[in-house]
Formats: structure tokens, sequence, C-alpha cells
């Protein structure tokens, strides 16, 4: 376990997607350099029977921490966090995360919107907040949140995404995110990063 | 969707405990935050109406505290824990003339039949007695009839394949009224009965209690509570078991517990 002293700032960068991002996620860890001066959250869609375990799966992608926390767990800078499976994963004010096991929210758990709207709500800065290839409405309801509240938006270009349909829903529900045209995504997402 | 500002949730919880003497303070506020939301959502309001309706009396206020407070299990949900429980806290138990298991937050009884399940094949169903605990008589009702629909059925035949069922789950239960209706011997060893875990005490000694995921909605401190009386309805050696994103960290009874499997948290009262 690393632990961080309690009133270490903390802010969160989030990112979401579904079919087509896994790629994504893992050329992003090897842009990661340790020290991270924020906490790095991953949801991806997952079967709830999928065993991978995903710091296991990238661990050779990056050397800042990398967990699938457990409940309660402090949420701490410099470390990358995946929800875990057929759970939700919330965003606590405390600065833990909280699972919660109520329904799924459309058809996923765990759901994007749970976790972007819980950070969104817990009063913790979120520096960046990114949603990629999926086929799924999940994340739209979560960055629009994220959006209005003032914090930074970016969504992957439908037009270059594997599967169009979330970073749509997203754009359909909020014309204000930012889109990452490809090209420079990776740039961006460095910049993001930094 | 219907968000719930923290504040204003805060208001609530102390509206609910005023009205009906249910006290929420305990529970944990991201997923109270949460369902509140869906419970607005799906009822098309806002916060403010909530309180406005919550008023008018009746029963209003428990159907809002049901749906905040529900839980959603399956059979044999955790394919590896019960398969776990089976090969090697089964052969524990062997020994034991009588057993008694507690399945703390049983919702509609999912655990509580898969658990019978599971002891009847291993032949020890007879000697066993299922304590089935909620604090929903609603889900205790449910969880009585034993009636589950054929789809969720087709999951749950899944899930005992995967956690190494010796039979098909069919023959556990019958099918009328295209609903899947659990066999009367499985139910004869279950007892179904109100318990409130953030209130109630010990009322029995086990040697095996399961309450999966059912923590999770608790305030650190309430869980540190929970956690005590968990720990002193347990025989020495008795096993405990915790949902998968669960720990025993933050407990305060570390110390007190061998780790039998900490990937499905099953642990052993040893002190």
């Amino acid at each position: 376990m690393k632990t961080t002293g309690d009133n270490a700032a903390l802010s969160l960068v989030l990112v979401g997607g579904s079919s087509g991002s896994f790629a994504i996620f893992e050329e992003m860890l090897k842009l990661i350099r340790n020290p991270l001066s924020f906490a790095l959250i991953f949801v991806l869609h997952r079967g709830k029977s999928s065993t991978s375990v995903l710091p296991q799966l990238f661990k050779n992608k990056t050397n800042v921490y990398m967990s699938e926390p457990y409940h309660l767990d402090p949420i701490e800078a410099n470390s990358i966090y995946f929800a875990y499976p057929d759970y939700h994963l919330l965003i606590g004010p405390d600065r833990r995360f909280y699972y919660d096991m109520s329904e799924k929210e459309l058809f996923s758990r765990p759901s994007i919107d749970a976790t972007f709207a819980s950070a969104a709500m817990s009063g913790i800065p979120v520096k960046a907040a990114m949603l990629f290839s999926g086929s799924s409405a999940d994340g739209a309801f979560g960055m629009k949140t994220l959006a209005q509240r003032g914090f930074p938006t970016y969504v992957q270009n439908p037009a270059e995404a594997e599967s169009p349909r979330m970073p749509e829903e997203a754009l359909a529900a909020y014309p204000g995110h930012q889109v990452i045209v490809d090209g420079n995504l990776f740039s961006i997402i460095n910049n993001i990063l930094q | 969707m219907v968000l719930i500002e923290y504040p204003e949730l805060e208001i609530l919880i102390t509206r609910i405990r005023e009205i009906s003497g249910f006290d929420f303070s305990g529970y944990a506020r991201p997923s109270l935050l949460r369902r509140a939301g869906r419970y607005l959502t799906t009822h098309k309001m806002d916060h403010g109406q909530l309180l406005v309706h919550i008023e008018q009396g009746g029963s209003v206020v428990y159907d809002l505290i049901q749906e905040l407070t529900v839980n959603y299990s399956e059979m044999f949900r955790d394919a590896d824990f019960f398969r776990k429980v089976r090969t090697e806290v089964f052969t524990y138990l062997e020994s034991y003339p009588t057993l008694r298991f507690w399945v703390a937050g049983c919702a509609s009884g999912e655990e509580a039949y898969s658990m019978a399940i599971f002891l009847k094949e291993a032949g020890f169903l007879g000697r066993s007695l299922i304590y089935a605990t909620d604090l929903s008589n609603k889900a205790l009702t449910a969880a009585r009839e034993g009636v589950f629909t054929l789809g969720n059925a087709r999951t749950f035949s899944e899930n005992y394949m995967a956690a190494g069922g010796e039979q098909s789950l069919s023959d556990y239960y019958r099918v009328a009224y295209n609903k899947a209706i659990i066999v009367p011997e499985l139910r004869r060893n279950i007892v179904f009965s109100m318990h409130d875990l953030t209130g109630d005490g010990v009322f029995n000694e086990f040697q095996f209690i399961s309450c999966r995921n059912v923590m999770i909605y608790f305030t650190l401190e309430l869980r540190r509570k929970v956690f005590g009386l968990l720990y002193d309805s347990l025989s020495m050696l008795g096993f405990l078991c915790l949902g998968k994103r669960e720990t025993l960290r933050y407990s305060g009874l570390e110390d007190h517990f061998k780790i039998i499997d900490s990937t499905l948290n099953i642990y052993q009262k040893i002190r």
C-alpha cells in the first residue's frame, strides 16, 4: 500500500470508454510518467465474468501505482485506478472509493455515468474528463454534469472512434465538450496528463 | 437523470427520520445520493417535490425507504466464491454435528437458497440451519416465496454450473406460470426473519456468516459497529464472508481473523 498525506491536494482525471477504447487506454498508459499530480480513474465496460485484472494486464505500460480499488480505499494522487466489473464505482466527498451494486445504468455496471456524476458531486476538483469509443449512451450524462460544473471535458471525435455512439451521445447531450480530433489524439491526451 | 446535492440529501435524511423514525444517518452518502437521484428520476420529481410528497403521510415515505435500501442479488453470485466455500470451507465444517449459517442482508433469498443447495449436495443440509435476515419485510416476503423469473433462473443456472453444481439447477425449482419456484424441501432448513444489522443485536452463534455487499451501504463508523456484531455472532474458528470489493481494512478487527482467501474475501475468526 502506498500512502500520501491526508491533506495533500487531490484532483482527478476521469477516463471512460467501452468497445474500441481498450487500445486507446493502453497507449494512454504508456504516456504516463511517475509522479502524477492527480488520481487517474478509468471506467471501462467489462463483462461481469471478465477475470482479467487490468492492473496486471497493463503492468508493463507504466511505473505508476495501479489498482482496482477496494471499498473505502482512499483516493490518492499519483495512482491509477480501474473500476471493477459488476459494481458501480463512486467517488465520495471524503476522498474514498465507494462501491454500489444498485441496478445497471444503461445496461452497464460499472456505469461511466455513475462514476462521473459522483465525481462531479464530490467537491474534488476534476482536472479533466475524457470519453472515448463505445456502443452505448453511457457517459453522456456524467460528462454533461461535469461540463456544467465547469470542469474540462474531452470527447473523442465520433468519426474516428471505432464505435462512434458513445462520443456521439455525449455531444448530443452537451455540444460544448472539446472534441479530440484524431492525429493529435495522443498529443492532446499528453497535454492533459501533464 | 435528476441529481440531488449532498446538503439536500442531509435535509431528506432528517425529514425521513422525523416522519418515519427510520435513520439513514449511518448510510454511506455516495450510494444514497445515487439512489435518491434514481428515485427522483423514476418518479419524475425534484428534491423539493419529494419533500412535499413525503410530508403527505401515508405509505409514501416507506416506499421511499424501501427503494433506498433494496438490494439485488443472484443465486450463486460470484461462482468462484461458492466454489471455494464448497471445496475449502465445507471440508472444515464437515466435522460439526450441527451447523448454523447466517446470511445477513439476504434480500430476496438468492444466497440463502444457493447455500441450501450446496449444503444438500454436500450431504449436510439435514443438520444445518440457515438464518437469512433482512431489514425489509417486502424482501423477506419475496424470499419466503422463493419465486424467480425464468430469465433470472437462466442466469442462476449458469452461475450454479460455474460454481461447480453437481446437478441441474432446474432440479431445485419447478416452473409454473412462467416463474421458477424453489422446491419446499430447500426451504425447510431456512429461517427467514427480520433483523436490522444497524440496530439489532446478536441473536445466535454461527459457524458461518455471509454478509456480502451489505456493509458497502454503511458509513465507515456504522460499518465498524456492524463488524463488531458479526464478530460477536461468530463462534471461534467460524467463517466470515464479505463481498469481492470489501475488505477487513478499516474494521478495527483485522487481527482477529485469519485470511482464508484474500481475493474472495473469506476469513476465519481466530481470536
